[in-house]
């Protein structure tokens, strides 16, 4: 009896010493799969730490309107938040993120299994690591494997431009091969996400990569009225009206999707993401028939979302135990079998998700040389002009030169706004 | 003493009000103030304060703006088409739910059903119905051999499409305001006439529409000024596109402060739309008053 007295009185100091350094962790979440994967493997967390983890999920819109009244307050209400590579500028310079540098060499925490280019994404800001990469949305051809392989098709390609119809690598052989497709096998060579701002913006971007263009040199000097531009911009008005569907122009990235997954397309340059979608015979008339690659001409956009903790929040200790935890390579591997987007190299070499993914090869490959969007305090409103630009040339509201020299003059207009234009 | 307890019962009646007037204040008054202060400061959502007085260049910044008076012009024409087809149609429906005696309230449950539903599920619902190829309208229309319609893709049709959701989504409110104020009527007038042997037309004339006219007013007042801020629709179907054909002013405005990130240009933008809605309502008020 004195013994089980005993332990009773061990268990219950136990319980208050842990219970006294347990905290409920509070996030804003976006309503994406990965979101839902990690919600699910909470318990681990809680049963490692004692912490406990409220999400609060929702749509992309909500998210920054909800999330700037508490970053910009003393105390805030949110732990650990995921922050869009759009708003990176602008939270970093709005010092609303905590420098992580200290805690990451603190505990030893290995950022170097991150891909270069996605912690430049997000990850650090001049020199100073504010996040850890979270989730990736690189883009990437989407295209009918089931069509190239096709002997009658392979033989048709070949009599008519004189190379083998295989996965395209270079731009020119992929806009071969939209023009061969359209109308011929399937309805249409290509689909695309035009509406604006962001769809038509982010998958311009690809193109304009593809050509062998950019958004701007080392000091910020706008390069958009560059040949190479000028050629990116004709490519994409030409794929949207000669072999794409009709209002292409008004969709956006599901909205495309449903095109291609009902069969109607050969390619949509698109977000990685979307590839688990087409294996979903509940959404998709395509299962087995799409393959991922690298965007022709190494013209992938990289895109991803980082954790970050907040200046202002209440539990930064437990926030970082939380990072730590969820960008283990255990748990990173738990969610990319479960169909999640990580962003951790090692992740893409674990046979066990190749097995089940076979795509993340591909992606390995796209996320290795992905280029970056701009990103600096102007991000969101630099898309916004790219957009209504981008759509006001598509419907021939203007001229592609002029299109592009709006889009370049407002570029460098908000780089000088922003102080990184240098001269 | 009689002026004493007036004098009383006064400063009671003011007691009894000031929650109000002091909630009414706090409520409509302090956000314009703070509306109209933040339009003179360089006032951003990563610069939250009041540091950067810059007088009126917000003003002058939001007139210098070719895509705002864009935006005002696209909302005009939206608003005055809106606004008059809705009337029309409202007025119709209300006339023929009037006159009807059976099923009345089974009629009413089917034209109130689009204004209960949320504007954004009202415009990802027909975002999927006009999706040019897996929407249902252009798979009726393939039906009887005509080409898809590019709904959302062309800039005319876009507007035209927005103004005819629109429409659908809204008219009930003129229906229902309208059927109040024709059931309000009284009949004895209508039977006066028979008897004089007017006909419909000259009753519509000469009764139903002088009974109607204050009601008539108020409904445009306020439909006019709902359809001025209109933003969920272009929010969900358009994006204000393509290019800027559906670039209503409240989107704009929106974009402008948290895309943009411009509070303080914003407020300024909103301060203006604000100038516009009252100048557009004024006459309709003093209508009302000489109506009275």
């Amino acid at each position: 009896m004195k013994y089980i007295k005993i332990l009773f009185l061990v268990l219950t100091i136990s319980i208050l010493s842990f219970s006294s350094k347990a905290v409920t962790l509070n996030a804003i979440m976006e309503n994406v799969p990965d979101t839902h994967f990690i919600k699910e493997l909470l318990p681990d967390f809680t049963a490692k730490t004692g912490h406990e983890v409220e999400m609060d999920i929702m749509g992309y819109g909500e998210m920054h309107p909800k999330m700037v009244p508490s970053l910009t307050s003393s105390t805030g209400s949110i732990d650990f938040m995921p922050v869009d590579f759009y708003w990176v500028g602008e939270f970093a310079r709005a010092g609303w993120m905590m420098p992580l540098d200290d805690m990451i060499a603190r505990d030893g925490f290995d950022t170097s299994v991150y891909f270069d280019s996605m912690m430049k994404l997000v990850g650090e800001v001049e020199g100073t690591t504010y996040m850890l990469p979270f989730y990736n949305y690189a883009m990437g051809l989407t295209y009918r494997k089931d069509l190239v392989a096709d002997p009658s098709h392979q033989a048709g390609f070949k009599a008519k431009y004189g190379m083998d119809l295989k996965e395209p690598t270079s731009w020119d052989e992929y806009m071969k091969q939209v023009s061969y497709f359209t109308k011929n096998g399937t309805e249409y060579g290509v689909v695309n996400q035009g509406s604006k701002a962001d769809p038509i913006a982010m998958e311009w971007s690809n193109y304009l990569y593809a050509n062998g263009g950019r958004f701007h040199d080392e000091n910020w000097h706008g390069e958009l009225t560059s040949d190479a531009a000028k050629q990116a911009l004709k490519d994409y008005i030409h794929n949207l009206q000669d072999h794409g569907p009709v209002g292409a122009a008004s969709f956006s990235f599901d909205e495309a999707f449903n095109v291609a997954a009902q069969g109607q397309a050969y390619s949509y340059l698109t977000y990685n993401w979307f590839m688990p979608s087409y294996e979903d015979s509940s959404q998709s008339a395509v299962v087995g028939k799409m393959a991922l690659a690298p965007v022709p001409g190494n013209g992938s956009l990289n895109g991803a979302w980082g954790w970050a903790i907040p200046t202002s929040s209440p539990n930064a200790e437990a926030a970082w135990e939380f990072i730590k935890w969820v960008e283990s390579p255990e748990i990173v591997a738990k969610r990319a079998l479960m169909g999640g987007a990580p962003t951790r190299s090692d992740a893409f070499s674990n046979p066990e998700v190749l097995a089940k993914y076979p795509h993340y090869d591909a992606l390995n490959r796209i996320l290795a040389s992905a280029k970056n969007f701009p990103v600096f305090t102007y991000t969101p409103q630099f898309v916004e002009v790219m957009g209504t630009e981008l759509s006001k040339a598509v419907i021939g509201e203007k001229s592609i030169d002029d299109a592009l020299a709006t889009m370049n003059s407002e570029l460098e207009a908000l780089a000088k706004k922003d102080g990184v234009y240098k001269n | 003493m009689s002026n004493n307890l007036d004098l009383s019962d006064r400063r009671f009646g003011y007691i009894l009000t000031a929650p109000t007037v002091l909630i009414i204040t706090l409520v409509i008054l302090f956000p314009i103030c703070f509306s109209l202060i933040s339009s003179f400061f360089d006032y951003t959502l990563i610069n939250k304060s009041f540091n950067d007085f810059i007088g009126i260049d917000n003003y002058i910044n939001s007139f210098k703006d070719e895509q705002l008076f864009n935006s005002i012009f696209v909302t005009i024409y939206f608003v005055i088409l809106v606004v008059l087809l809705e009337f029309i149609l409202g007025f119709f429906i209300a006339l023929l739910l009037n006159s009807i005696t059976r099923f009345k309230s089974i009629y009413y449950f089917i034209l109130l059903l689009p204004l209960l539903i949320n504007p954004i599920v009202v415009g990802l619902i027909w975002r999927m119905f006009l999706h040019p190829q897996l929407g249902i309208f252009n798979y009726l229309l393939s039906l009887i051999n005509i080409e898809p319609v590019n709904w959302l893709g062309d800039p005319q049709m876009a507007f035209i499409t927005i103004i005819f959701v629109d429409i659908w989504h809204q008219v009930s409110f003129m229906i229902i305001l309208l059927l109040a104020g024709l059931s309000a009527i009284p009949k004895e007038p209508y039977e006066a006439a028979k008897s004089d042997g007017a006909n419909i037309y000259e009753c519509f004339i000469h009764i139903t529409l002088p009974y109607m006219r204050p009601v008539i007013v108020v409904t445009i007042l306020i439909r006019l000024i709902f359809a001025i801020k209109t933003y969920d629709l272009v929010y969900i179907m358009t994006k204000g596109g393509p290019g800027d054909s559906t670039d209503l002013i409240s989107y704009y405005i929106y974009r402008s402060a948290f895309i943009s990130l411009n509070l303080g240009e914003a407020a300024a933008m909103s301060l203006i739309l604000l100038v516009i809605i009252i100048i557009i309502t004024i006459p309709l008020f003093k209508y009302m008053n000489r109506l009275d």
